[in-house]
């Protein structure tokens, strides 16, 4: 007998926006986590006699969607010219004996401030959104999917090297956009006070 | 010692925990001498932890939107469309009670009555993996259970299930396929639809996972790491001659690809080449194409009247001009989807990839489109320098804007890569023997330079020479003059090519001979020795004054256009060869003069490039760029010296005289058209270059 729990609005009612959230966190592009999410719930109908029962729903949607990400990004990675040569944020960070510029770094937690977690995630998020997609999908793989270094590579079909120089590059460009931004919020903090 | 940016690296991998005992040592060093290394790795570890701590925070909890009731509609629509295409799909969602299976499709005919013939109707197929999807379907690894054998299986994917073209496409792809019999051509083993749900698929012969696309990103990879093996450019090319050959027999057959990119090729372990995903194959509109297609077997009409006129069919990336158009395409976009399929091959880019800037505006669609059809295809040696300029012509060809410029045939183009490739072996060959020839003038002429150099040393030493310079009456003078006169008209006689010999002296910036013996210059056996009264003197030439700068013993050499003390005007003028030392007083031990032999280059070079040559093109040029020497098969040896930089005149060797400028050897790897070999002069940054090729 069907019950109201495996019809497809319920589906989309129920789990819709926790998994577009899910993935628009780690895809940065609406319409594409519209496209997961729409793809996770038909795989879900297609293979719900999967389905052991143990365990939510909404987690095993977020299994499938999880899957749906990764095999997005690679297409994407496949089809994007790979900015991550043009996007070194090394030369502005570094003079040429290697050690940082004068104030290139100018982040300082700030002890009479506290980071407001939200604050801060809404200023990483956007610095995310800033770096080329090839950095920006490989950092999400690692920090958000937690995939190890040989998984990323494997997925993404790219040499080790590459991995490491993307992964790199990512740290220091959300280094770099972060620090500034959040240094300019608090300074706008301090105007407010 | 670290610096800044090691120190952050460094720190970006301990972050994943994949430092060395050694590294971490050394970075927790660095961070507790450098505040800004510190900064940034708090920094980091903040990013870190508000990425995690966010990455599957619920959306009420942090106020983000989800997704909108429209999108929300949109999706319901979506499930319940595909829902409703096939009721076992709603019966799979709605019982929630099915135990879960291994999933399996199960064989049935596509009519709506399976036949009761149970050899065509049930063959279980075990879903293994998936082996990749495209616009229009997945394909899986399947173990065919009765067969006992590997199988792929393309199912159409839940876009396409949407669409009732994708439906008729599907079904037109199975049946163009199953027609097709060719080595290079999938084999279609079974079409039918899955008992379950009632969706197409096909099964076909599995080639496994590699396609072209990973051999060339591989070979590609090696380059870049300074392993370019031409072995595997060699067998890239056998496997696209493999391509040709599949798609001229398709075309054989009327039907055209349309989508020809290296992802579509597969390559099994023993080199098999196999042209997959015809799903966007066109077959031509004509009406006797049915029997073109499969010889006596017949397809259905609606595939036949099937066009796809106005619509842009293909992959950007590899498209030609017309399908990019949406225009109606014939079997020149194939030719031109063969001839970006070489592209790739020989840059290891797709011909449109796009080239972005970190700060241009993301590409769209249609912008990428209409650049194919208007501009002409990117050089393959614009990306890559070192590929052969005949490879590029050939995919040039290929690419042309204007269809009637391509090869005719998908065969045609197949012949000229062959041609190419055998003539590889034989040009390889040639270019050896041409590099041992330019080798051996480099060595006689060397040969030549250094006897020069010792027989001016030996006269250098000679007894007259100290005596000339100690001798105090005019009879002594006149003896020791004559004795070296002897000697020096003896030197001259043995070598042909030396034109005179001078012994002088030098007083300030002033020179004044004291002996001269010079070859007479018409009749070359007439050797004289140039009478007191007519002996030069006057300023010193700059070669004089570089010798004079020299060591007892150490010789100079030099080129020089006409005689030694003539102006630097070089038109109408032999090159010559000059070497000189200087001597000094034995008892004073100060400068007192200088030996120099003058030599005719021209006659030296002349008796070597005066036999038979593979390289059909010699020219001998010293360091000013201008020709010395010009032998070719028609002219013979001609005489060049008009003063103009040869690299103006001949530009196809400006990449060996560059290289030269500072190696002994150019090697032409790629086009193997062009040899040069350098001499150097002693003491001298300057020096005579040969550079052969074939005309």
């Amino acid at each position: 007998m069907p019950t109201e729990q495996s019809t497809p609005e319920y589906w989309v009612e129920q789990y819709g926006d926790f998994l577009f959230s899910y993935a628009i966190k780690r895809l940065r592009d609406e319409n594409a986590a519209e496209e997961v999410v729409q793809e996770t719930f038909l795989n879900g109908i297609k293979y719900y006699s999967q389905y052991t029962g143990q365990g939510t729903q909404q987690a095993w949607l977020t299994g499938i969607l999880k899957r749906k990400i990764i095999d997005f990004i690679r297409k994407r990675n496949k089809h994007q010219h790979d900015q991550s040569e043009e996007h070194d944020p090394s030369n502005q960070l570094f003079d040429q004996h290697g050690n940082y510029h004068k104030n290139a770094l100018s982040w300082s937690s700030s002890p009479d401030r506290n980071l407001q977690s939200s604050e801060l995630w809404a200023i990483v998020r956007g610095c995310l959104n800033h770096l080329p997609p090839s950095q920006a999908d490989v950092f999400t793989l690692s920090v958000m999917e937690e995939l190890n270094s040989d998984q990323i590579c494997k997925e993404l079909a790219i040499t080790p090297s590459n991995y490491w120089v993307r992964m790199h590059r990512a740290r220091l460009g959300l280094a770099n956009c972060v620090g500034r931004q959040w240094n300019s919020n608090e300074e706008a903090a301090t105007h407010a006070e | 010692m670290l610096n800044d940016k090691k120190a952050t690296e460094l720190f970006s991998r301990s972050i994943n925990g994949e430092l060395s005992e050694s590294e971490s040592a050394q970075l927790e060093d660095h961070l507790s001498n450098s505040e800004a290394a510190k900064a940034f790795a708090e920094l980091a570890k903040t990013i870190d932890r508000s990425i995690i701590e966010n990455s599957s925070i619920d959306t009420a909890s942090c106020g983000e939107s989800g997704l909108s009731q429209e999108a929300k509609n949109r999706m319901s629509d979506s499930i319940l469309r595909a829902m409703k295409k096939n009721s076992n799909l709603a019966a799979t969602l709605l019982d929630s009670n099915d135990s879960p299976a291994d999933q399996k499709f199960t064989l049935q005919s596509p009519q709506a009555n399976p036949p009761l013939d149970s050899r065509e109707t049930s063959s279980p197929y075990t879903i293994v993996r998936k082996l990749g999807e495209g616009g229009l379907g997945n394909v899986w690894l399947a173990r065919d259970e009765k067969l006992n054998r590997n199988v792929a299986i393309k199912e159409m994917n839940r876009h396409a299930l949407e669409s009732p073209n994708a439906w008729q496409r599907f079904e037109r792809e199975a049946e163009i396929t199953g027609q097709l019999e060719h080595p290079n051509v999938v084999s279609l083993y079974q079409y039918g639809t899955d008992q379950k749900t009632g969706e197409p698929f096909y099964s076909m012969r599995f080639v496994g996972k590699r396609t072209l696309a990973d051999a060339i990103t591989e070979y590609h990879d090696r380059c870049l790491a300074g392993n370019c093996d031409p072995l595997i450019l060699h067998r890239l090319l056998t496997a696209f001659l493999g391509v040709c050959q599949a798609i001229a027999y398709a075309h054989s057959r009327g039907v055209i690809h349309r989508d020809l990119k290296p992802e579509n090729v597969g390559l099994d372990n023993f080199g098999q080449v196999i042209v997959l995903d015809w799903g966007l194959a066109k077959v031509v509109d004509d009406s006797d194409l049915s029997s073109q297609l499969s010889g006596d077997v017949e397809l259905s009409g609606e595939a036949l009247a099937e066009t796809l006129v106005g619509e842009v069919i293909g992959t950007p990336l590899f498209m030609s001009p017309e399908q990019a158009a949406g225009e109606s395409v014939s079997q020149q976009a194939d030719i031109y989807g063969l001839g970006a399929i070489l592209f790739a091959i020989l840059t290891g880019d797709a011909p449109h990839e796009p080239k972005q800037s970190p700060t241009s505006e993301p590409l769209k669609i249609k912008d990428v489109l209409k650049s194919i059809q208007k501009n002409e295809s990117p050089r393959p040696r614009d990306l890559r320098s070192d590929i052969p300029i005949e490879l590029e012509a050939i995919c040039m060809k290929a690419m042309a804007l204007k269809k009637y410029a391509r090869h005719d045939t998908a065969s045609e183009l197949a012949n000229d890569v062959e041609r190419w490739m055998v003539n590889q072996g034989q040009r390889q060959s040639e270019y050896e023997t041409m590099r041992m020839e330019g080798r051996e003038l480099r060595t006689n002429t060397q040969a030549s330079v250094r006897d020069l150099e010792t027989n001016v040393r030996f006269m250098a030493n000679l007894p007259p020479i100290q005596e000339l310079i100690r001798s105090n009456s005019a009879e002594d003078t006149i003896a020791w003059r004559d004795r070296l006169i002897t000697i020096f008209s003896g030197l001259l006689r043995a070598k042909s090519d030396y034109r005179s010999i001078v012994y002088s002296r030098l007083d300030g910036d002033e020179f004044s001979e004291l002996v001269r013996v010079e070859r007479h210059s018409t009749v070359h056996s007439n050797i004289r020795s140039i009478p007191k009264s007519r002996l030069r003197a006057g300023t010193c030439s700059d070669f004089i004054e570089r010798v004079s700068r020299n060591d007892p013993d150490e010789v100079y050499t030099s080129l020089a256009c006409g005689a030694l003390h003539d102006a630097a005007n070089c038109e109408n003028k032999d090159v010559t060869l000059f070497a000189g030392v200087p001597i000094f007083d034995a008892q004073e031990e100060d400068l007192y003069g200088v030996v120099i032999i003058e030599c005719d280059l021209d006659h030296i070079l002349k008796q070597q490039l005066n036999r038979r040559f593979v390289s059909t093109d010699i020219i001998v040029a010293c360091d000013t760029y201008q020709t010395i020497l010009h032998s070719n098969g028609s002219d013979g040896i001609v005489e060049e010296s008009a003063g103009k930089p040869l690299q103006a005149t001949r530009p196809d060797l400006s990449k060996a005289i560059a290289h030269l400028q500072e190696k002994l050897e150019y090697i032409d790897k790629t086009n193997q058209q062009v040899y040069g070999a350098r001499l150097w002069l002693n003491a001298n940054p300057h020096g005579i270059m040969f550079l052969l090729s074939h005309e």
